[in-house]
């Protein structure tokens, strides 16, 4: 079975963005959440083998979410996808155990690159 | 305003919609606005908060609209729905996130909110006493313009 990955953002259009290079590349998205809240709630039933999180979201951000989804799953496995990257929030995105950092607007190929260095082929 | 403040904004402005629309924009000359303006057919409205406080609008017309958001999406589209909106809105969060990383290596940090969406052309929309700036870009699709108003939080 291809891999599980989840994306989380707050914005329709990068999801559909997301998922359609994301199933390109031959892995599957199996869950889509709005906001950081809806992410957690979602690993916890799924444990996704893969999360994409986005930043700047309503209800709950995306660096809360990592942090929360990491104390509760040590193993998981999160990389961020954002338009905001300065120094300060790649930091502190991978010191909450985010493993990549990819910043908006992307190529398609930078989002499957990463995708593969952290949870390999599909 | 300081223009260390809006130079960040034109330069992301500049680079992004190249970026998203494969086309590079030309840019007009900025221009002073009153702190009270009028809003465009459709405006996105994205808040900053940290060392530079503030508000960034982002209007252009409802044609203009529907061609970027057609451009972004791949294929033309018949009404201005949820996504072609959430496209709007996903650029204008693109060329705000920029924007600031460009502010934060100038010594400025700061954090933006998520976008707000705003149609209606007879609005008057106010950032209180911040005075503003506007950036106005040309794009093929139309006129595309960023009115940024902030100020530092001391």
């Amino acid at each position: 079975m291809a891999k599980q990955i989840m994306i989380t953002d707050d914005a329709l259009f990068m999801r559909v963005m997301l998922k359609t290079i994301l199933v390109g590349g031959g892995y599957s998205v199996s869950w889509e959440a709005n906001n950081g809240q809806e992410a957690v709630s979602l690993y916890r039933q799924h444990k996704p083998d893969l999360v994409l999180m986005d930043i700047t979201m309503p209800l709950m951000d995306g660096i809360t979410a990592v942090k929360q989804i990491k104390s509760e799953f040590p193993d998981c496995k999160i990389v961020m996808c954002t338009a905001m990257g300065q120094k300060t929030m790649v930091v502190e995105a991978i010191r909450a155990g985010a493993k990549d950092f990819i910043v908006k607007p992307f190529q398609p190929e930078r989002v499957l690159d990463s995708v593969h260095k952290v949870i390999g082929a599909p | 305003m300081k223009v260390e403040y809006v130079n960040p904004f034109v330069s992301s402005g500049h680079k992004i919609l190249e970026t998203v629309l494969q086309e590079a924009p030309d840019r007009g000359p900025l221009a002073m606005l009153p702190s009270t303006f009028t809003s465009e057919q459709l405006n996105v409205a994205v808040g900053v908060t940290g060392d530079v406080q503030g508000s960034v609008i982002y209007g252009m017309s409802l044609v203009t609209a529907d061609k970027v958001a057609s451009t972004m999406i791949g294929q033309p589209i018949k009404t201005f729905d949820q996504l072609a909106a959430s496209a709007i809105a996903e650029l204008c969060n693109m060329i705000s996130g920029n924007a600031l990383t460009l502010l934060s290596e100038a010594g400025f940090v700061c954090d933006i909110t998520p976008p707000t969406l705003i149609r209606g052309s007879n609005c008057k929309i106010s950032t209180l006493s911040i005075p503003t700036i506007v950036v106005p870009f040309k794009l093929t699709q139309g006129d595309f313009k960023i009115t940024v108003g902030l100020k530092s939080r001391k």
